[in-house]
């Protein structure tokens, strides 16, 4: 609002000058109407008012297209920083705040309250502005005219204002309704269009349709309580602007023929009511305006005032080039009511190996998700290097770890862009040996395109397996001190899997590596294996180590055995 | 880099807009009544308009003028009786009209909605989630505003200028042709600005749908722009976005405030013109003070709704551009291949080619004789593939990623039609069975479970009655039900978006889950098993197992241990089969197979 405030001071000049003009063609008709019935007081002909009404009409038309543009377009302006902020902010925010919100629900925000608020600050800012100028220059004109006539045909104002104010309550309520009902309508459409494959394969077209069919209902109904209301006020609007006129008829006749009032006085004063007649009913439509923007500026804010629970330290400490050293102590972490993690006392050196074995729900994930900070990390539990997470600046840790995640999320882009994300301007040996590393290198050959093929929204035309080893590909080519893999090759055959894990090995070195896995196989080679339960660790140690503890590691150790062994027969 | 391309959304092809009304037309029909109802309304709307500044002048030359002041109340009285006729009319007709307009909007999303659940799997491919939402959201809310703003009162508008026209060659011929001199501008200016303002708005809808798709993609893949430290290049794109979003609308408002400019000072000039030749009649003694005063007044009325218009006429543009997208989209054809006309699928082409094995035999359940398919033009994922599945036999295909494993569920559900060859039920071609009859045969479990915002029995049964009853055994089937109670609210426990408060392992077991809730006779298990530990991989085998019994099961499977139990496994490579067998044939062959399972299970 502040960068604009040049532009809504130019505006109201120029409405200023605009009604200027505006206002002096019923005080012209005033005059010339005198002019006639009194020819001889005359100064001017009636030709001569003519040229000048329309001299006025000209300039008020010229300088209308320079106010209405200056303001509209600086409600643009407002909409489009404001929407800058919102994306800005959306940037900062992490997986907590993600996990709580509805994608629709955000589009929903950034779309629809975005409008409601530029409406405000372009269309209801023009009208406000506009209004007040007309009836402060009006009411001045008409008190000259004949005060007594103004106070009769303002009487009924106060009563109007009671009445708006009065709707203008339930308007805002309703309003906020009808927000949220279309809110939960976009849900639906992201959600099924997202899902298309499971609704098919569901044969749930129909259900879909039926729910779809209850949500566009509820948004009808709140869409439809908005119209009464905003109906309502436009007559009462209306006839309260008109009943003015009605009393110059009566009071304003009964003046002129008594001759306290001419009769272009009294030609003139209809005219400048009849002025203020349309901004009396914008005002009611600026009210809509304002109850819907300050709903919506509400809704927006809610994003705009989200707590980033990623707080970016204030003094950060730089360590320099990170090594990759991991400390974890006494780490406990919870995620809305559950405790995910419990104490996680873990010291991982620089340049080692440590797998990470659990069943579902036992917290590898979250734990490996602390490292780059995707969850708030507390105080004086997570340290690299030495240095605690929270002193050190969010690009720093997230530029030296490359985080693989379960399902590889990927961008409607060509597959060099999205193994280049990390690095953009990444040279084209550099992907292929990414690409390589990442047992993609065959995948890719057989597209037409090559690393130039484009994947599909959220990669449709690649299958689970190869998304993942895209998503490895991509977080390889940032030559990262700290490669955290989380569960990668879930989805890919144990073919490819050997590949990639002897291709890795090569490529480890002096790396820090995290490995999550449900399966013992990826984690060869680890310097020390960690065994989660219940976000707690149970055993710790070496692959020879924890099958001497024959705990819980050495049971599926075993049990992966046998079945090897049962189905070697 | 510089992606823009890819969410540009193409500025569609030209659709006058008649034609659009034609279409748009048939929508109103179901509200003839309540439309009928409301242009009723009209004429007594157009008259007390009209009447107000009759009475203005009857007062000033039968009363003000005269000095004569008996009258004068009564017509005052009625002054005020025709505009209280005015307001209630005015609610009842814009009441009308809006609840009009809620039901049309009502009746053209679901019809959008339904129409897009019959598209196919390959226009979901390449449609970007973004470009659907906002078909279905603001580009329906810009009709609205269409009844919002009066555009039906259009009619009531040409009403009112008809009823002044008349009005004004009764009270003085003379002077009403002077005042319509200024007519021709006003016309050529509607025509001129209507041309304008069509380029610049279906620039700004295209615009905004390439920032809502960026949009949607950028909030979906957060943690990856975050993980990569990319805040700073997406911000930047947005910025490109937006930028030209934002100044696509500009020259929208230029044009707009200058039609508005250009009316409104019209209407002024052709007050000046009544002043200058009105005065001298009046001069002359041809023309009456009251005359003059309603003249000016009706003058004043006959531009404001002219002035209005340049607002509707935005409103109008907008709605245009909108239906516009709407039909393109309406009238995309990439329907599912089942929905489209036999002929253009090429069904019952090479009906003569059935199964290899004999039919009868046991009653072959699937068969898949000589498949070729290629998702884009020659680059075929499956190449001569064949494959009979027996009733109840389960069937375990392996190979490496991307070798058309999936592809091959894919085609049994007909998501896609195959190329060449044929696929067969029972014997029947499924490209003859009904699309529902089929699907609802077949239970799919996905490579990447999706899990809807609800409770998780809804996400169990889908809202589908029949296997809400099923949930409860369904997840116990599958082994699920432990974990479920676990949870504080059991089964009713919501499921936030995509299921992000569940874990894979949890999404996966859910989505099995829903499988058996649909009680399919033929089960297709899309490495179902991947990502889950050993102990919960324990839990479902055996669920599946109970679940298997009696169906004809075809699992795209990863993990050799998920295929132990198979009666065949097919072995595809680069969209081939290479091997099939049972696991002991394949592993004295000594060929692809034995070498995956020596390599998965060496230490």
């Amino acid at each position: 609002m502040r960068t604009c405030r040049g532009a809504y001071l130019g505006g109201a000049l120029l409405l200023v000058g605009t009604n200027l003009c505006g206002l002096a063609i019923p005080w012209l008709l005033k005059l010339a109407i005198e002019e006639l019935q009194h020819p001889a007081s005359g100064r001017f002909t009636p030709g001569q008012y003519g040229a000048m009404i329309a001299a006025a009409a000209v300039g008020q038309g010229i300088i209308r297209v320079f106010s209405r543009t200056t303001l509209l377009n600086a409600g643009r302006r407002i909409e489009y920083l404001l929407r800058e902020d919102l994306y800005g902010k959306l940037l900062t925010l992490d997986r907590t705040y993600f996990s709580n919100w509805r994608t629709g629900d955000i589009l929903s925000r950034l779309a629809n309250d975005l409008t409601n608020v530029r409406m405000l600050l372009g269309f209801g800012v023009l009208s406000v502005l506009n209004t007040f100028i007309v009836y402060t220059a009006a009411l001045i004109l008409l008190t000259r005219i004949s005060p007594f006539l103004t106070v009769c045909a303002i009487a009924p104002f106060p009563l109007m204002i009671f009445i708006v104010k009065k709707l203008s309550a339930s308007m805002f309520k309703t309003s906020k309704r009808m927000q949220e009902a279309l809110s939960r309508l976009t849900t639906r459409v992201e959600e099924n269009v997202s899902a298309a494959a499971v609704v098919k394969a569901y044969c749930r077209e129909d259900g879909e349709i039926e729910t779809f069919r209850q949500a566009c209902d509820g948004y009808s109904d709140a869409s439809m309580a908005v119209a009464k209301i905003r109906g309502f006020m436009l007559p009462i609007m209306a006839s309260t602007g008109a009943f003015g006129t009605l009393i110059i008829l009566f009071v304003g006749g009964a003046q002129v023929v008594s001759g306290e009032l001419t009769l272009g006085g009294f030609v003139a004063f209809n005219g400048y009511l009849a002025m203020l007649v349309w901004p009396t009913i914008m005002l009611g439509w600026i009210l809509n305006l304002v109850q819907r923007g300050a709903a919506s500026m509400a809704r927006l804010g809610e994003i705009l005032n989200a707590s980033a629970e990623l707080v970016e330290p204030t003094d950060p400490v730089d360590p320099g080039e990170i090594r990759g050293e991991v400390e974890f102590r006494n780490l406990t972490f919870s995620y809305g009511a559950t405790e995910m993690l419990r104490g996680i006392t873990l010291k991982i050196p620089a340049g080692s190996r440590v797998g990470i074995v659990g069943v579902v729900g036992s917290g590898k994930s979250t734990l490996v998700r602390m490292i780059p900070r995707l969850f708030p990390v507390p105080d004086g539990t997570v340290f690299v290097d030495g240095v605690d997470l929270n002193r050190m600046s969010l690009e720093k840790i997230r530029a030296a770890v490359g985080f693989v995640p379960q399902e590889g999320f990927l961008f409607s882009r060509s597959i060099a862009e999205n193994v280049a994300y990390g690095k953009p301007g990444a040279g084209r040996e550099e992907i292929e040996r990414a690409v390589r590393i990442a047992g993609l290198a065959g995948d890719v050959a057989r597209f037409p395109q090559g690393l130039e093929t484009l994947v599909g929204e959220r990669g449709v035309t690649l299958s689970g397996g190869q998304r993942q080893r895209v998503s490895i590909a991509r977080a390889l080519l940032k030559e990262p001190s700290i490669l955290v893999l989380d569960d990668p090759l879930s989805a890919v055959d144990a073919d490819t899997e050997e590949e990639i894990l002897s291709a890795l090995s090569g490529y480890y070195g002096e790396r820090t590596v995290l490995i999550v896995s449900h399966r013992l196989s990826p984690l060869r080679g680890c310097d020390q294996i960690i065994v989660l339960e219940q976000g707690a660790i149970v055993e710790q140690g070496s692959h020879e180590e924890l099958l001497e503890l024959g705990g819980r590691y050495a049971a599926i150790h075993k049990e992966e055995q046998l079945k090897a062994e049962i189905e070697r027969l | 880099m510089h992606f823009g391309g890819i969410y540009e959304d193409e500025i569609v092809g030209k659709m006058y807009d008649r034609r659009l009304m034609g279409r748009f037309f048939p929508y109103l029909l179901p509200y003839r009544r309540l439309i009928a109802a409301a242009l009723v309304l009209l004429p007594f709307v157009a008259a007390a308009k009209l009447v107000q500044p009759w009475i203005l002048k009857l007062a000033i030359d039968d009363h003000i003028t005269k000095g004569v002041m008996a009258g004068l109340p009564s017509l005052a009285a009625l002054f005020l009786g025709v505009i209280l006729a005015e307001s209630l009319l005015m609610f009842a007709q814009v009441y009308l009209l809006q609840y009009v307009g809620q039901k049309v909007m009502y009746d053209i999303r679901v019809q959008l909605f339904s129409h897009i659940q019959r598209l196919s799997a390959r226009f979901f491919d390449r449609t970007p989630v973004g470009s659907l939402v906002s078909r279905l959201t603001s580009d329906i809310e810009v009709l609205g505003e269409m009844f919002a703003a009066g555009i039906v009162t259009v009619v009531g508008d040409v009403l009112v200028l008809a009823g002044i026209v008349g009005i004004m060659l009764f009270m003085n011929v003379k002077l009403s042709l002077v005042t319509f001199s200024v007519l021709p501008f006003l016309i050529w200016t509607a025509f001129a600005f209507r041309k304008w303002m069509r380029a610049a708005f279906r620039q700004v809808r295209a615009r905004q749908s390439n920032l809502s798709s960026f949009l949607t993609e950028s909030i979906g893949g957060m943690a990856v722009v975050q993980l990569f430290n990319r805040e700073r290049d997406e911000a930047r794109e947005f910025r490109r976005l937006n930028t030209e979003y934002m100044e696509s609308n500009l020259p929208v408002i230029t044009w707009d405030a200058a039609l508005y400019a250009v009316v409104e000072t019209l209407s002024s000039v052709a007050v000046a013109l009544i002043i200058w030749y009105g005065g001298g009649e009046i001069v002359r003694g041809t023309l009456s003070f009251g005359a003059l005063v309603a003249f000016i007044q009706y003058i004043e009325r006959f531009f404001s709704p002219i002035r209005d218009l340049s607002a509707k006429y935005s409103v109008m543009q907008g709605a245009m551009a909108s239906l516009e997208r709407i039909f393109t989209l309406l009238d995309n054809q990439a329907l599912e291949p089942a929905l489209l006309a036999p002929a253009a699928t090429g069904a019952g082409k090479e009906k003569g080619v059935s199964c290899q094995t004999a039919p009868d035999e046991a009653g072959s359940s699937i068969c898949f004789n000589d498949i070729w398919f290629a998702y884009s033009e020659d680059a075929f994922v499956l190449k001569d593939f064949s494959l009979q599945m027996r009733r109840g036999e389960k069937v375990a295909l392996v190979g490496e990623t991307g070798g058309g494993k999936t592809t091959v569920t894919r085609l049994l559900s007909r998501l896609y039609d195959v190329n060449r060859g044929s696929i067969t039920v029972d014997g029947a071609d499924i490209r003859e069975i009904p699309l529902k009859t089929l699907r609802k045969r077949i239970g799919v479990v996905l490579q990447d479970p999706y899990l809807f915002s609800g409770t998780v029995a809804y996400n169990i049964s889908l809202g589908d009655p029949e296997a809400l009853k099923r949930v409860e055994k369904a997840a116990a089937v599958v082994g699920a039900d432990r974990l479920i109670r676990e949870l504080p609210n059991g089964f009713e426990e919501e499921v936030r978006e995509r299921g992000v408060n569940f874990s894979a392992g949890e999404r996966q077991l859910i989505s099995f889950a829903r499988a058996v809730a649909f009680d399919p006779d033929i089960l297709v298990l899309d490495e179902a098993t991947a990502s889950v530990d050993t102990a919960s991989e324990r839990l479902i085998q055996r669920g599946l197992e109970g679940l298997m019994h009696g169906r004809t099961t075809l699992v795209v499977a990863h993990r050799l241990s998920t295929i132990r139990d198979a009666d065949r496994i097919v072995v595809i490579h680069h969209g081939e089969k290479m091997e099939e067998g049972t696991h002991a044939e394949l592993m004295d062959a000594k060929g692809v197979y034995y070498r995956l399972y020596q390599l998965q299970f060496k230490d």
